[in-house]
């Protein structure tokens, strides 16, 4: 059953794509940029670029005091953020409805006029911010460097996804204004973005409004594209074994995957879901409930629009059990997967799972804006949000098999293991012994 | 440029807003059921709130409570676990629990055009668990893992360690809700049956659902679901008040290999029972609660101390906290707990009325954003029965803060933040740390590792 969320769509003179969905039951309006500049657009030097932008555009910009842009939106009652990611970058606000001049005005001063406020002063400032969130996220959690450990080995050096979104921080401190300046010129422009525009506003209106904050904005020379990535799925194994003070023995398994938008990705999605989803999950059967040598288990695809996604699996052993039997165990029921397939009714469950998660995405404003820009700049298809479902939902087993047989494979992956410094000791104690 | 462009255009006036309302039924066993239509959220939350105080726990047995939510959908009279979970998820539902101190939820969320098998399965867990041996020995080791993970997490410690040193011993509050190793470990099936048998029961229970309701007749399908259920519970003990421990203190709990230092400080704070509780949430949202607050003005966009903290005052049934957390770097955290120390204790001189202004118009027009969706509604009304407040106390909130004026924003604060000391929490790497504390006047300092 297809979807039927009202999609209008409009490109500006300067090549802004607006797209607006009116949604006229809520007093809310949500407002959503994605701009076509992630981390796979960094090259080598500056990574961390996009990312910083995330900070700095709440700094300011020509007719914008640095702090207004928070103040001004709080005050009207706004939830607000930005994220930046592999592929893109994007900054959203939801506000009752009143407010939606308001925003746009915000969002158009600070991607036409953002650089009269960077100075050398708040890009140092918010260095210091990107620091401590590198800390944060990173450096003072337990496996908080898996990703970046795992990305590394499954992706050649200087391909646009072996490298995360937080970047390096030599990079970021060797940036001068100027280098930062340039960045932005590159990326940040009326046809570089896609506006949506949700909820309690007519179409007319959006579109008038979308014209009057942005319409005079001057479009920028047609941006490089990020690098190609596309390559095939893995075809050996890459080890990264860490010695840490980690509170259990982890292992963390990563595969390419087929590139976003295609049948294939979809269906390598679902085979990681009939592996590692929900509590019904043959993993979760498996090692956490009836073999109990693992604590918890997860995974999924990351799809990715440049040439090839990745997906991973995680196991978390449980006290006492040599992290090898979890790291056979998973081999042994991806190999089993990619060899036998999935069954009818394991492919039903993943399917009903992934609606679920599709129409909670969808259920308010802000999250039905961010898929909109989303598809329609990854896609050039904004519509698409509304047939998502029967796309999942058309996957057959035998393309299940298929892509896991072709992707996800115990032959060809990537895995970081964090093992105690005990538990280390003992296994290699026992290695030693078994020499002797 | 055109002259319009280069000032802020005009916000107008939001549309009234007030909190869904309800219909309201019993069923058959005496549970209210509260339905709540929101029209075009296709996913429903069917939400189960069981009052519980967590004082009915055995105090050798603590974490019983938490161990015997987890397993309800383990293993029931009519389903193994494996088959349960393939039953449920077939349906695209998902299942959740959660124990706070004063209630047990049970929940799930679900398609609509799926709900009544979904909710069959979800009153199965609730009324006819089976409790083997086999599955609760497996959450109970779980339970020890997951205890070694939170130790590992600097934000879960600094928790931690707040609780424990602003409540009194004797308060159910200064320990962790899902119970310590010593508590977890002794745990069978049949204390946890035991415990089930003396706290869930239909006279306990409220029944909430929240989604598109068009064409479906959803009172009618909690009552068969939930029919057969019986109990000799009774009615539940009402939560003590809590008991703090006054006065300026810090605790240092070392965490060698750390690269920032997490921090919490605060006091005891108000309840819902409490008519300023609106007053101080606008004084919060002045102080610590937004990027734009004073703390962050200072610790994140002036010093670039940290990526970023907030304070809230939060409230269980009885008793409330204030509190500031967050992490900073570890060379800074003499000077950052400076700062947060002076700019919480400065805010009792008073808050400006152009502050609370922009806090109140801020907290009230966020409403219809925070409750949006389907599960947000749930989550409040549930929250509100285990917190012993009316279902609409959304409503009572928001009239309490547009009623708020400078002078009760302030006096709200000053009643608590600094009245009786403050309890300052680091968990960081406490060779570096220690001596930085040392130029502070902090209190007594409580070394933990």
């Amino acid at each position: 059953m297809p979807l039927t969320y009202p999609i209008a769509e409009q490109t500006l003179d300067n090549g802004l794509r607006a797209v607006v969905s009116s949604d006229r039951a809520v007093p809310i309006v949500a407002v959503n940029l994605w701009y076509d500049v992630g981390s796979r657009h960094e090259p080598p030097g500056l990574t961390g670029f996009a990312h910083l932008f995330e900070h700095l555009m709440f700094q300011g910009s020509r007719n914008v005091a640095s702090g207004q842009h928070f103040s001004l939106l709080e005050t009207a009652g706004a939830s607000l953020n930005a994220s930046t990611f592999f592929d893109r970058t994007n900054y959203f606000e939801s506000l009752p409805s009143g407010g939606l001049d308001l925003a746009l005005w915000l969002e158009a001063d600070r991607m036409g006029y953002l650089l009269d406020a960077v100075n050398q002063e708040n890009l140092d400032n918010q260095r210091d911010v990107v620091k401590e969130e590198k800390r944060q996220s990173y450096d003072n959690r337990p496996y908080g460097d898996s990703y970046e450990r795992l990305v590394k080995l499954a992706f050649p050096e200087d391909h646009p996804y072996a490298h995360m979104t937080i970047g390096s921080m030599a990079d970021l401190d060797a940036a001068s204004v100027e280098d930062v300046h340039a960045f932005f010129r590159k990326y940040y422009g009326p046809n570089n973005a896609v506006l949506t525009i949700v909820g309690d506003v007519s179409v007319e209106d959006a579109f008038d409004a979308a014209k009057r904050y942005f319409g005079h904005l001057p479009a920028i020379p047609q941006p490089p594209a990020a690098p190609d990535g596309t390559i095939g799925p893995m075809t050996d194994v890459q080890r990264d074994d860490v010695v840490s003070d980690v509170p259990s023995d982890l292992i963390t398994m990563m595969f390419r995957l087929p590139v976003d938008g295609t049948p294939e990705l979809d269906a390598a999605g679902l085979a990681l879901d009939v592996l590692a989803a929900g509590q019904s999950g043959r993993l979760n059967r498996r090692l956490v409930r009836d073999e109990q040598i693992a604590q918890s288990v997860s995974g999924g695809a990351l799809p990715l629009i440049g040439g090839v996604s990745f997906g991973t699996l995680t196991g978390i052993a449980s006290d006492g059990i040599d992290l090898q039997k979890v790291e056979d165990a998973l081999l042994e029921e991806i190999e089993k997967l990619a060899e036998d397939g999935v069954t009818e009714d394991e492919l039903a469950t993943v399917q009903a799972q992934a609606e679920r998660d599709w129409l909670e995405q969808l259920a308010s404003c802000a999250g039905r804006a961010d898929e909109i820009s989303h598809h329609a700049l990854l896609f050039g298809d904004a519509d698409r949000i509304n047939t998502r479902i029967d796309q999942v939902r058309a996957v057959t087993v035998e393309q299940v098999q298929a892509a896991a047989a072709e992707w996800i494979r115990a032959g060809g992956r990537v895995q970081v293991s964090y093992l105690r410094a005990d538990t280390a000791a003992e296994t290699a104690a026992e290695t030693l012994g078994e020499q002797a | 440029m055109n002259q319009v462009l280069t000032t802020p255009p005009a916000v107008g006036a939001p549309r009234p807003w007030k909190f869904p309302e309800a219909t309201t039924t019993t069923t058959s066993t005496g549970t209210p059921v509260h339905v709540y239509d929101r029209p075009g959220q296709y996913v429903a939350t069917v939400r189960v709130t069981i009052a519980i105080p967590l004082i009915a726990e055995p105090r050798d047995l603590e974490g019983v409570a938490t161990i015997m939510s987890r397993t309800l959908d383990e293993g029931t009279e009519l389903h193994s676990a494996n088959e349960f979970a393939a039953a449920l998820e077939r349906h695209g539902a998902a299942y959740g629990v959660d124990v706070s101190s004063d209630a047990l939820h049970v929940e799930i969320s679900v398609p609509v055009s799926h709900l009544a098998p979904a909710v069959q399965l979800l009153a199965e867990a609730v009324t006819r668990p089976a409790f083997n041996q086999a599955d609760v020995g497996r959450h109970v080791t779980i339970r020890l893992g997951e205890i070694n993970q939170e130790r590992a997490n600097a934000a879960y410690r600094a928790r931690e360690a707040f609780a424990a040193h602003l409540f009194d011993p004797s308060t159910r509050r200064s320990r962790p809700t899902a119970g310590t190793p010593d508590t977890i470990r002794p745990l069978t099936n049949t204390q946890v049956a035991d415990f089930y048998r003396g706290n869930i029961g239909p006279e306990r229970a409220e029944i909430l659902f929240a989604g598109d309701a068009t064409g479906v007749d959803v009172a009618g399908i909690i009552d068969e679901a939930f029919s057969g259920w019986t109990s000799t519970a009774g009615t539940a003990l009402e939560t003590p008040e809590p008991l703090y421990l006054p006065g300026n203190r810090v605790v240092l709990v070392d965490r060698p290999g750390s690269v920032q230092s997490q921090l919490v400080i605060g006091c005891a704070g108000p309840d819902r029972r409490d008519p300023a509780w609106g007053s101080a949430a606008v004084a919060n949202h002045v102080v610590g609660g937004t990027i734009t607050s004073r703390v962050d003005t200072v610790l994140r966009e002036e010093k670039g101390y940290t990526y970023g903290t907030r304070t809230s005052f939060a409230a269980p049934r009885k008793g409330g906290t204030f509190s500031l957390g967050g992490a900073v770097r570890t060379e800074v955290t003499g000077a950052a707990i400076g700062d947060a120390l002076r700019i919480l204790r400065e805010a009792r001189d008073g808050l400006t009325e152009q502050e609370v202004q922009e806090a109140k118009d801020s907290l009230i027009r966020t409403a219809p954003l925070r409750y949006e969706q389907a599960d947000s509604v749930a989550q409040q009304v549930g929250s509100n029965i285990a917190n012993g407040v009316p279902i609409d106390f959304a409503d009572t909130y928001l009239t309490q803060i547009a009623a708020t004026t400078a002078a009760e924003a302030t006096d709200a604060y000053r009643r608590y933040v600094g009245a009786n000391g403050l309890l300052v929490v680091v968990v960081g790497e406490a060779k570096d740390v220690r001596p930085q504390l040392a130029e502070l006047d902090l209190g007594d300092l409580v070394d933990l590792s």
